[in-house]
């Protein structure tokens, strides 16, 4: 490790509501590898794009080669040497390799491009960076690993001394992570700063020199990879103070009967080979970290999106899920993480989106029976509490909290006895989750089963009868709430195969 | 100005239809004006000219009705015109040249353009192809069969006074010197029907959704592919049905044409407030917003300039009404 | 992890991949369609027939390489067909009409390509329009337009023969007895000066990155509107110089046609593998594409399909078409 390239110093950034950071401190030297890591929700990203200008900071410093610097656009950053590897590619899928790492400042001859000239130079950078990457071939015919090579090789293009790798493992296979590692073993010689951002333990330890720690957008601190120990990091990571009383024993009796069995589910690299059961009255928490393959699970579940293979059995019967249309026929009920994009029509009233999924129970002959659909939407925005002057009221004009229940109205006026919550109480503020909290108690009680999705420990902790661990498509762990801890959880979340 | 828009009486029908309105209403004054200052000895206060104007309101108006639904989904149809035509080119060979009975053939008529509804339908919301380029080939076969079917003759539907023109009478009667409108009732009945459709059934409900929200209505658990189709179904059809009230007025009807109706149906519909981008439609706009067109090219018979100014003027209306409805859009969010 | 390395030994064969699949396919088809032809007509086995089919060929390839590039971008100019008839009628007005030389009327004719082309390009890119309305708009207003300055009456543009008839011979030339279609030498010069103006340009190479992922582009740098102006710019020229072409291989142009034409180019397109979604496009597909589509016009009514046929055809042709690009996507993504 060499001197100190760049110093953040008390960053504090807040977006309207959220204290998203509360006063930061990184330090990067020149050929050092550090790990910046923490939950979901850390912080993590936000520092990084206050680094590289996307945001501005409230209040701190950032000290990069020895001068105080405050940059405006990630083009600046690039400008002076600090350039990010997305963790979502920023590729032109239909342009070669060269073409990409070129764009924006191509090689000219003249008045015409000179793409030889670009496929050599992309051709060195390859040779320089040790991987064998044809210049020519084209973007999207790359593997996911490759394309993110090609990222490595254009921000190394931009004379980069400081290089940020935004979970740059999370799709990529064993063979392209050893891959990587060497190339960040090469940058790290040539003493260049690498900030690596990641949620894998055992990647932390065989690659780092030091790890930083944020947690709920504070610093927690940082340690000295080789001295510490997995459990360490883990512990700086969860150990905040759980305020809700955790849940200590299942709700559920023993003898429960099974309501929905999914036996070997496959779709895409993001659900591999996933059973698991779910009992009447329980609520199952999905644990895991970003990326784990859980939304995926509950969406091929669901038949939002194809899948391979696997059997689905609902009271025990066999029963075949293609489209949404399927399930919701065999009454189950998905509540999307992304509300606005796959749970509510925001330019519609409460009562057209209560009624949505049952609107045929609403037909009086050929016409909508307005009446009572505005009796059942008003029932439940009184038994939800959903804060809105009627009915009549479009979606869009509501809250998140309310628009959540919203649609919990629509699966319950369609009377669904499963239920999966995709993240139930992201982006809703802390009144209305307690609110929402209570109401998933209260359905369990009344019979119906949730599966419920979160990135929140304290919320799997505080909710879940029992726990469903996930870590890259697989599962990876399944604890009653009875032996369930953070760390366990978390080891449980890290554990690769 | 808000205190207007929030009156309950300006609420029902619609602050967007009232500001139609009166625009109407001033460009029938306007023309009224300008046109014996353009044109010696011409006149525009007439009934006559109302008439007229409304006879070229009915077929544009069925048109405009049917791509209403359509644009609610999201989408656009550029075959509506062609199929009209295609429509009556092929119920009108059977009725004067194959002696059909009349009846048959105006079902014939409507169902024709059901078929294209179907074809749109199906290809857009099953086969998903974007939805312009689709209307755009089933334009291009709704001109060639229609014209294959006619063997390229044009078609002239029996006037009033012969044996089979009693549904003329569906746009207008004879009473002495005056006629009737009878096409202004079953244009407005149609727009009724539509809009019950549009407000009160789970067909409208779940097309008006699908315009908003595609992905959230499917997984709701809704077969979006199956009323999106319908969508077409309900356009293609009050092609064909605008078809009769199309010859009613011109009686003949010539092979290869009918694409500019498209664009003035379209011009009716988004003017009427039905946002291009889908989700938000409103019948009663599309229908005053077809008045308005029906005016203006009357007007600009009237002051004797050639029908192609109405080309351009509809074009324009199109680009303008879009943007401004775009740009609204861009601030709400 | 080599899951995105689909494909066959044939598919995957270098040779094959630098020419494109879809290119040697459409070659194979080009080929059995002339066979076809040359097999049921003796008419169409004869020099003439080159000719004719290189008529079709030019002005279609103009507007091909055109739009080529608003596809690229992942846009549409549906103006192109109006246009070029509008443009011809103009530059032929002034000629014939208003006796000016006839280089004044070709570069006039060009130039209200170019002013069309920068309207279309600023009403997508910087109102916001979606490129099928506001060039469906444009193409209303064209229409108009043409019409109203030639004052409604066809143009016809100088014979061969004529004194100033010498834009013929650009593109037909006589020697010796012999008609040498010259045109196919500037067909063919103009796409290879914007295969390169494609390829190896940073207009053209943004163009596609543009159609390739716009934000991706964006935050690279580079001012995504003047690009995606310029495509449509590209667009309105060859218009120009279809009109051009147009005027010379048929000589006279009735007011408001052309309508459709653009479905032919497009189609053209699309069948040399350029992608609806954008990205992708060559020109030589093109110009093979384009080729498929006047072998079609001249082959099919020497077996006895006329215009009203082609229509049909050309109809299926473009949703086969269309289909297979959405099948690709689906395929890549």
């Amino acid at each position: 490790m060499g001197d100190v390239i760049l110093t953040m110093k008390g960053i504090d950034k807040s977006f309207p509501g959220v204290h998203a950071l509360d006063h930061v401190d990184l330090e990067v030297k020149k050929g050092e590898v550090h790990a910046l890591m923490g939950e979901n929700g850390a912080g993590k990203s936000t520092l990084m794009k206050v680094l590289t200008g996307i945001y501005s900071k409230d209040e701190g410093t950032i000290t990069y080669e020895g001068k105080e610097v405050e940059f405006s656009n990630p083009r600046e950053a690039q400008d002076a040497g600090i350039v990010i590897v997305h963790q979502e590619l920023n590729m032109l899928g239909h342009l070669t390799v060269a073409q990409n790492i070129f764009i924006g400042r191509e090689i000219m001859n003249g008045k015409l491009i000179n793409d030889k000239k670009m496929n050599e130079e992309a051709a060195k950078l390859f040779e320089q960076l040790g991987i064998d990457i044809d210049p020519k071939e084209t973007m999207s015919r790359l593997t996911v690993g490759k394309q993110q090579m090609c990222e490595i090789a254009k921000a190394i293009s931009h004379e980069a001394k400081v290089i940020i790798f935004d979970e740059p493992s999370a799709a990529l296979t064993e063979a392209e992570i050893e891959e990587l590692f060497k190339i960040i073993r090469d940058l790290r010689d040539k003493q260049m700063g690498i900030v690596y951002i990641s949620h894998r333990m055992d990647e932390i330890k065989v690659i780092t020199d030091r790890v930083t720690v944020m947690r709920d957008g504070g610093y927690v601190g940082t340690l000295i990879t080789k001295d510490s120990t997995k459990d360490d990091i883990i512990n700086m990571m969860v150990g905040r103070v759980i305020y809700e009383d955790p849940k200590t024993e299942s709700a559920v009796p023993k003898d429960a009967p099974v309501v929905l069995k999914v036996e070997h589910l496959n779709a895409g690299r993001m659900v591999r080979d996933v059973s698991f059961e779910l009992r009447k009255g329980e609520i199952l928490g999905f644990s895991g970290l970003m990326g784990a393959g859980r939304t995926e699970t509950a969406r091929a579940l669901f038949g939002a999106d194809p899948k391979e293979g696997g059997d689905i059995y609902v009271n025990g019967e066999k029963i075949e899920i293609k489209t949404p249309q399927d399930a919701v026929k065999h009454g189950i009920g998905y509540l999307s993480e992304d509300r606005k994009r796959y749970g509510i029509v925001v330019d519609k009233t409460i009562a057209e989106n209560s009624t949505m999924a049952s609107l045929e129970h609403f037909m009086k002959g050929a016409f909508i029976d307005k009446k009572r659909e505005n009796e059942v939407a008003q029932q439940y925005v009184e038994t939800l509490k959903t804060k809105t002057p009627g009915v009549d009221q479009l979606v869009v004009n509501l809250s998140g909290g309310n628009q959540q229940k919203v649609v919990i109205a629509k699966w319950l006026v369609r009377n669904c006895d499963i239920l999966i919550f995709d993240e139930p109480t992201r982006g809703i503020d802390v009144g209305a989750k307690s609110e929402i909290y209570q109401l998933m108690n209260e359905l369990v009680a009344e019979g119906k089963s949730i599966i419920m999705i979160s990135s929140e420990m304290t919320e799997i902790l505080r909710m879940s009868d029992r726990i469903v661990v996930m870590c890259e498509g697989r599962k990876t762990g399944e604890l009653d709430i009875s032996e369930a801890t953070q760390e366990r959880i978390m080891h449980a979340a890290t554990l690769r195969d | 100005m808000e205190k207007i828009k929030q009156n309950a009486i300006v609420k029902k029908i619609g602050f967007n239809s009232l500001v139609l309105l009166c625009v109407m209403v001033l460009l029938y004054i306007l023309f009224a004006i300008i046109t014996p200052m353009v044109k010696v000895n011409a006149s525009f206060v007439s009934y006559a000219r109302i008439v007229s104007a409304l006879k070229y309101a009915y077929f544009l108006g069925f048109l405009s009705l049917g791509v209403t639904f359509v644009i609610a989904t999201g989408g656009i149809d550029f075959s509506i015109g062609p199929v009209m035509f295609c429509a009556a080119l092929i119920s009108g060979y059977l009725l004067t040249m194959k002696g059909w009975p009349l009846v048959l053939c105006l079902l014939v008529c409507i169902l024709v353009g059901t078929v294209f509804g179907i074809l749109n339908g199906v290809l857009v919301a099953y086969a998903g192809l974007p939805s312009f380029i689709t209307s755009m080939a089933s334009m291009m076969l709704a001109k060639g069969i229609g014209s294959v079917f006619t063997k390229t003759q044009s078609v002239s539907w029996p006037q009033s006074t012969d044996a089979n023109g009693w549904y003329r009478n569906l746009v207008g009667i004879k009473a002495g010197n005056m006629e009737i409108p009878t096409g202004l009732i079953l244009l407005i009945v149609g727009a009724i029907i539509c809009a019950i459709i549009l407000n009160k059934t789970m067909a409208g409900r779940y097309i008006l959704c699908i315009g908003s929200n595609r992905e959230a209505v499917r997984l709701s658990g809704v077969n979006t592919k199956r009323w999106e189709t319908l969508a077409y179904i309900i356009c293609g059809t009050l092609a064909g049905l605008a078809a009769i009230f199309y010859v009613a007025k011109n009686t003949t009807v010539l092979p290869g044409l009918g694409d500019t109706f498209n664009n003035e149906a379209i011009a009716g519909c988004v003017m009427g407030g039905t946002s291009m981008t889908g989700g938000v439609a409103s019948i009663g706009g599309t229908l005053i917003g077809v008045l308005i067109i029906a005016l203006l090219q009357e007007g600009i018979l009237a002051m004797g300039f050639q029908i192609n100014y109405q080309y351009i003027i509809t074009g324009l209306i199109v680009l303008v009404v879009v943007w401004a409805d775009l740009r609204s859009r861009r601030k709400r969010n | 992890m080599t899951d995105k390395k689909q494909g066959n030994a044939f598919t995957n064969n270098p040779v094959v991949r630098a020419i494109g699949v879809q290119k040697i396919v459409v070659v194979i088809v080009l080929i059995a369609m002339i066979l076809f032809f040359s097999a049921m007509s003796p008419a169409f086995r004869q020099y003439s027939t080159i000719l004719s089919i290189m008529d079709y060929t030019y002005y279609l390839a103009f507007l091909g390489i055109g739009v080529t590039f608003c596809l690229i971008t992942g846009g549409v100019d549906l103006s192109i067909g109006t246009g070029m008839f509008c443009y011809a009628l103009i530059g032929g007005y002034l000629i014939t009409q208003k006796h000016t030389p006839v280089i004044v009327g070709i570069i006039v004719t060009i130039l209200c390509g170019l002013i069309m082309g920068t309207v279309n390009g600023l009403i997508v890119s910087k109102g916001g329009h979606a490129p099928f309305l506001a060039t469906l708009c444009t193409m209303m207003i064209v229409r108009g337009l043409g019409a109203i300055i030639t004052g409604g009456s066809s143009i016809t543009w100088p014979g061969a023969t004529a004194p100033n008839g010498w834009t013929r011979t650009l593109f037909k030339m006589d020697i010796g007895g012999t008609k040498v279609p010259l045109g196919f030498l500037w067909v063919m010069i103009l796409a290879v000066a914007m295969s390169i103006f494609l390829n190896k340009t940073r207009p053209g190479r943004y163009i596609i990155a543009i159609g390739s992922n716009k934000e991706a582009t964006r935050l690279s740098g580079v001012n995504v509107a003047v690009y995606q102006t310029i495509a449509y710019v590209i667009s309105g020229v060859f218009t120009g110089l279809a009109a051009l072409a147009y005027s010379s291989a048929f000589q006279s142009m009735i007011p408001g046609g052309g309508g459709g034409i653009e479905l032919n180019a497009i189609g053209g397109a699309i069948i040399g593998g350029t992608s609806m979604n954008g990205g992708s496009g060559t020109i030589a597909g093109t110009i093979l594409g384009v080729f498929i589509m006047s072998v079609l016009q001249t082959g099919l009514p020497l077996i006895g399909l006329q215009a009203n046929y082609q229509q049909i055809i050309i109809g299926l042709v473009l949703i086969i078409a269309v289909y297979i690009d959405v099948l690709k996507n689906k395929k890549l993504a």
